[in-house]
């Protein structure tokens, strides 16, 4: 028996969407089983069936043959199966020992942390990692807790693990590293399942690949016996290098100027350590780079969220650097924050209310006392159909609306001209697609586009380097906080992109 | 089969996604009876008559005397619950109502004193000057917790809280010492306040007057919150510190404003206590009612409106208290643990609201 | 400033410290899960009307029990609010405060008194049932330690409770720093869905710490009573359960550093009552009655600031209701 888990006919449905249809896997000892598909394409949701997040609407599990029930993941742990997702699942206050042993009740009542310290670091070892077991996991690089990670899955004689996109936090060195763990842990008879949507990946680490699209598998094959252009056809069900239609038009004068830009991120770290970047107006400038290397503080020093620790950036020759976000946002600055629910929308509060949240305090709304609400709703109104967000009433709370309502939502806010009857001078949009349908995306790309003809510089923060090519006129990359490389699309190739990427000087900065 | 007598009960808790003005109506009003239920078991444990009790606290509200009396109480308790509605709005855990009244009662009656000792103001401006220092005085009180959280996130709860207590032994100092009367025999009393520095200049009857102005001040909320630009960054603050800080907005500013006005409006309330009920400063002057004003203003899901008809209910039963200590030798902390006691059962009401909850008997598959 | 004046005002501090310290190790368990247990100064009230007429109808030890037991039951109820029905910690917290010290004023009447003590043991004489104090917890002192100069009157001439809330201020950060239950409890105040996912039973251990902290702070309101200050009066205690509070953060959720902080207060309030005795504030104690509360507001400012909050963290969930999701 050589297959450590076998789902069939998995069925999973959310409301309007069907994730997983009639779903077919299988994972053998000893493999490396890698599973592709673009964002949405249904792998983490049948992933989460597997680990016990979900309960599948109809389908069967087997493990090691035997046909089981998982209801929660720890049902999923007791047989074996763990799972590392996107966003670690530790306790940053803790040390990595105690991150481990959390739950094990094998330690005993009295913790001999003596022992299992040394446990740890002799586990840790035999896969080439150097930790030490008593430090905090705050201290720790995104590589590093990724070992933690596993350690506590394979502290836990876990044979079946599930790494969720692995490599969207590490460098390049750290992926190589992590690599090099992974076979070693198939030679050992682990089966491993590798969720991504990177080819490159595919052939670098995996035995077998499923391509899923849509809720569906659409192959399973031996790595060997394919290639890139094959999958990425199986992935996105069409010629991939689609362009959009994309008049440039010619940029003119400066939207804004960033020189020397430094900042602190929350844990007190240089975090921007001297970034140059100008945005012309007419001009998309996208930065993509590994997440985790400047981009956010970027966005929110620009936004006047973060204080600059030196540098300054310049928008029609005021320096913006520390100033309030009232005033940024006066001087014609649209900012689409990254994580919707986090920074941008109120869930609680109405359409109106979300859409006038900046506007709301300035003429015609206000007249620096009073709202007036007359005046919003009927704007309101206009928004709700110019910027097709779908949604039953204006008074309709904002947490009833889909994804791709609730960007549209933020495009309205930010870039209709609410404030000042203009359109904004600069776009700052970090990660305005992510976690989108292709249809939302399109809205996202399109708006975009048609903004920066209309005049209005742009600067896109991507984690897709493929969406940053497409829609940018020039494409920055970001490393260890500074700007590493410039370039047009189509000037550079995919791989010294990703050189870039990993913090090597290839193209002289612009 | 044998088994059969062993079929399980399922209980099942599922979140509502709406529920009806009516649910919520009959959650709150069973929550008062059961209320009164468990009062009443206390009450025969001790050894009291529950039944005479209720028939003493449903005697106030039928009794006209005992009603106008409630609506003394109730416009303190009212105007305290008004200001925490604006702090609530912006989820400012203010527990400081009682000691922003305090220091109401303190500068108020520092204006009388300065009037009556020094001769330094005007008769016809000592009352407008007291309802200014009280608001002043009270929301200045409330304005450094607010700043403190704003700007350095010092946890409101335990800063208001403290603040009660600095308030009230502020105010028995300067009563048993500095403040107190010269001909007041050595009670800890303050000279008795002047007819025109007292409510009762409005209407002859301070329940009148006060009622004026606990309605003036819910319309002035209601406003605020409703149609100020200030109101709605309340609203917003409340919601999501890091989604307002986005917008643009000054949240120090915010908080320090909002936290103002409210502790300004329990200011005023103090006001009303020793102007307006008593007619002087005495110590521990408030039987609580800034803590009273959070029940209410709970009660009343911040909506100024309701907050009148429910403060007048809490007034009703400070009389009801006083009635029972007077009559039965009840003591006065009957009054205390039975709007704990509707508190606790109006919040778990708010869980009934929440969550539906169905046992069903039968073998789940 | 004899030496015995020195040691008197060290053994006082010790002794209100311990009010202090007891209710702070509770509330530290229960935060340490993600509970806040703002009831604490009804728990502590309830224990202190607990041991009065529990300590006068059945003497020392069955009121102390009793007036455990008491705490546990709020505690208990607290934990079905907060934990189980997932409601606003601060709103229930604060509806119990307000419970205990409604419930705790009746015993202020002598006829409810009487009523009461009079069912509890028939037996009792007449001037027993009227008596607004108890006996006092006689002190124990510890032979040979307790004449250490200094020392042996601070910390080994004192009642049971005290030494009770040393060792149980060592015993508990031993169990919360050293063992799998420590550890379990912490993890759950930290990230209550990881833990869950890891197998553990984030209701039950809510519940268990919010249990343990009503009975320690019910604990405290009978030191405070028959320990301390054994005569009765309304809202007897004043307002310490709060300053508990504010005291657990002093000692970033550690019950050894609880020690410290807790004789800080205690040596606070000791302070003030010497200083009246020197005839400072005669004219109107008053004046130095807000000490206390005062130094509680400076505390929490200075440990607020950037600096300090950078190194010390609450519990990540702390006052966040756990709820699995589908």
């Amino acid at each position: 028996m050589t297959e450590l888990v076998s789902l069939k006919g998995i069925v999973k449905h959310f409301p309007g969407v069907l994730a997983n249809d009639n779903v077919d896997f299988t994972l053998r000892r000893g493999e490396i089983h890698a599973l592709l598909g673009e964002n949405g394409a249904g792998k983490t949701t049948l992933m989460n069936i597997l680990y016990g997040l979900y309960r599948p609407d109809s389908g069967e599990i087997y493990i090691e043959g035997r046909r089981i029930e998982i209801s929660s993941p720890r049902d999923a742990i007791k047989l074996g199966v763990g799972m590392v997702h996107q966003n670690f699942k530790l306790i940053p206050s803790h040390t990595i020992l105690e991150n481990i042993i959390l739950g094990l009740k094998e330690v005993g009542f009295i913790i001999n942390y003596k022992k299992i310290s040394e446990e740890i670091r002799k586990l840790a070892e035999s896969y080439g990692w150097r930790i030490n077991p008593n430090a905090y996991v705050w201290q720790l690089t995104a590589g590093e807790k990724q070992q933690v990670e596993l350690l506590k899955l394979l502290y836990r004689d876990a044979r079946i693990l599930i790494l969720d996109e692995p490599t969207s936090v590490l460098t390049l060195q750290e992926c190589r590293i992590l690599f090099q763990a992974l076979k070693r842990m198939a030679r050992e008879g682990k089966g491993i399942i590798f969720i991504t949507h990177k080819l490159d990946e595919v052939f670098a680490i995996s035995d077998r690949v499923t391509v899923m699209r849509k809720g569906r598998v659409v192959i399973t094959k031996e790595t060997s016996k394919t290639d890139m252009s094959e999958l990425a056809q199986y992935m996105v069900g069409r010629p991939v290098l689609f362009s959009i239609q994309k008049e440039r038009t010619q940029p003119s004068g400066e939207a804004i100027i960033i020189k020397n830009l430094k900042a602190f991120n929350d844990k007190g770290v240089l975090a921007l350590k001297g970034v140059d970047l100008v945005v012309k107006k007419n001009e998309i400038v996208g930065v993509i780079g590994v997440t985790g290397n400047g981009q956010q503080e970027l966005v929110e020093v620009i936004a006047g969220l973060r204080k600059a620790a030196e540098g300054s950036i310049l928008i029609d020759g005021i320096n913006i650097a520390n100033s309030s976000p009232d005033r940024i946002i006066e001087l014609g600055v649209a900012y689409i924050p990254p994580e919707p629910l986090k920074y941008s929308i109120a869930p609680n509060l109405t359409i109106v209310d979300n859409l006038f949240m900046k506007a709301y305090r300035y003429k015609p709304y206000s007249n620096g006392i009073l709202i007036n609400w007359k005046k919003i709703y009927k704007k309101a109104d206009e928004l709700i159909k110019n910027f097709q967000i779908i949604s039953p009433s204006l008074s309709t709370k904002a947490k009833s609306l889909s994804g791709g309502n609730l960007q549209r939502l933020i495009l309205a806010r930010e870039l209709s001209g609410l404030i000042g009857d203009k359109i904004p001078k600069l776009i700052v949009a970090a990660y305005p697609t992510k976690g989108l349908d292709i249809g939302a995306t399109e809205f996202v790309h399109k708006t975009l586009i048609e903004y920066s003809r209309k005049g209005s510089g742009i600067l896109f923060i991507s984690e897709d380097i493929e969406e940053a090519l497409m829609i940018s006129d020039r494409v920055a990359v970001m490393h260890d906080g500074r700007i590493v490389g410039i370039f047009k699309p189509g000037e550079v190739d995919m791989e010294k992109i990703g050189l870039m990427m990993a913090g090597v000087q290839v193209v002289p900065a612009i | 089969m044998a088994k059969t007598s062993r079929i399980p009960y399922n209980i099942k808790i599922q979140k509502r996604l709406y529920y009806s003005r009516k649910l919520s109506i009959l959650t709150t009003f069973s929550a008062i009876i059961i209320a009164f239920g468990v009062a009443g078991l206390f009450f025969t444990i001790i050894g009291l008559n529950p039944l005479e009790v209720y028939s003493y606290i449903g005697g106030v509200f039928a009794s006209p005397t005992l009603l106008l009396e409630s609506f003394k109480r109730a416009i303190p308790i009212g105007l305290a619950a008004l200001g925490l509605s604006i702090a609530f709005k912006m989820n400012f855990w203010n527990i400081g109502a009682e000691g922003q009244m305090y220091m109401g009662m303190l500068a108020s009656t520092g204006i009388v004193l300065l009037h009556v000792y020094y001769g330094l103001i005007p008769d016809y401006l000592v009352l407008s000057l007291m309802i200014l220092a009280a608001f002043l005085t009270g929301g200045l009180w409330c304005c450094l917790p607010a700043f403190l959280k704003a700007k350095m996130k010092v946890n409101e709860i335990l800063t208001t809280l403290m603040m009660n207590y600095v308030a009230m032994y502020l105010v028995d100092f300067l009563i048993y010492g500095p403040w107190r009367d010269p001909k007041g025999y050595g009670f800890p009393l303050s000279v008795p306040f002047p007819e025109y520095s007292k409510l009762t200049v409005m209407f002859g009857e301070f329940a009148y007057g006060g009622l004026l102005l606990l309605c003036l001040t819910a319309v002035i909320v209601f406003i605020i919150l409703r149609y100020t630009k200030l109101g709605f960054e309340l609203k917003i603050v409340g919601e999501n510190i890091e989604i307002a800080r986005n917008a643009g907005i000054n949240l120090s500013k915010v908080v320090t404003v909002g936290g103002f006005i409210a502790g300004g409006i329990a200011g005023i309330g103090g006001l009303t206590i020793v102007s307006g009920i008593i007619g002087r400063l005495r110590p521990r002057a408030s039987p609580g009612y800034g803590y009273t004003a959070i029940i209410v203003v709970l009660l009343s899901a911040l909506n100024p409106w309701l907050i009148i008809p429910v403060s007048i209910f809490f007034g009703g039963l400070f009389v009801a208290g006083d009635i029972l200590q007077a009559t039965l030798r009840i003591p006065g902390a009957a009054v205390e643990m039975y709007q704990a006691l509707i508190f606790l059962f109006i919040v778990i009401g708010e869980f009934m609201k929440r969550y539906k909850i169905t046992i069903t008997r039968g073998v789940v598959e | 400033m004899s030496i015995q004046w020195v040691e008197q005002v060290l053994q006082l501090t010790v002794q209100m410290g311990t009010v202090y310290l007891l209710a702070s190790l509770g509330e530290i368990y229960a935060e340490r899960s993600g509970v806040l247990n703002l009831g604490l100064e009804g728990m502590m009230i309830m224990g202190a009307a607990t041991s009065f007429i529990f300590s006068i109808a059945y003497g020392h030890l069955p009121a102390i029990f009793i007036a455990a037991v008491v705490g546990a039951l709020m505690g208990f109820i607290l934990s079905i609010l907060a934990v189980d029905m997932k409601l606003n910690q601060v709103i229930v917290g604060l509806a119990l405060t307000l419970l205990g010290i409604g419930l705790s004023g009746f015993f202020t009447f002598p006829e409810i008194r009487k009523n009461i003590l009079l069912k509890l043991n028939p037996s009792l004489p007449e001037e027993m049932l009227l008596t607004q104090q108890a006996e006092k917890l006689p002190e124990i002192p510890i032979p040979l330690f307790s004449n250490i100069p200094i020392l042996g009157k601070m910390l080994f001439s004192h009642n049971v409770l005290v030494y009770f809330s040393l060792i149980f201020s060592i015993l508990m950060w031993f169990i919360l720093f050293k063992t799998r239950i420590g550890l379990t409890i912490r993890s759950v105040g930290e990230n209550p869905s990881m833990a869950d996912s890891l197998g553990v039973n984030v209701y039950m251990v809510r519940r268990a710490t919010t249990i343990i902290s009503g009975a320690f702070a019910s604990l405290a309101g009978a030191y405070f009573f028959i320990g301390f200050h054994p005569f009765w009066r309304e809202g007897v205690t004043a307002g310490r359960g709060f300053i508990a509070l504010a005291l657990v953060i002093l000692a970033t959720w550690s019950p050894l550093r609880a020690i410290l902080g807790a004789y800080l207060f205690g040596g606070v309030e000791t302070f003030q009552y010497r200083l009246q005795l020197f005839g400072l504030g005669a004219q109107s104690p008053y004046f130095l009655a807000m000490l206390p509360y005062i130094m509680t507001i400076i505390t929490l400012i200075i440990i607020s600031t950037e600096s300090i909050k950078k190194k010390i963290g609450a519990p990540a969930s702390l006052g966040i209701p756990y709820s699995r999701e589908e």
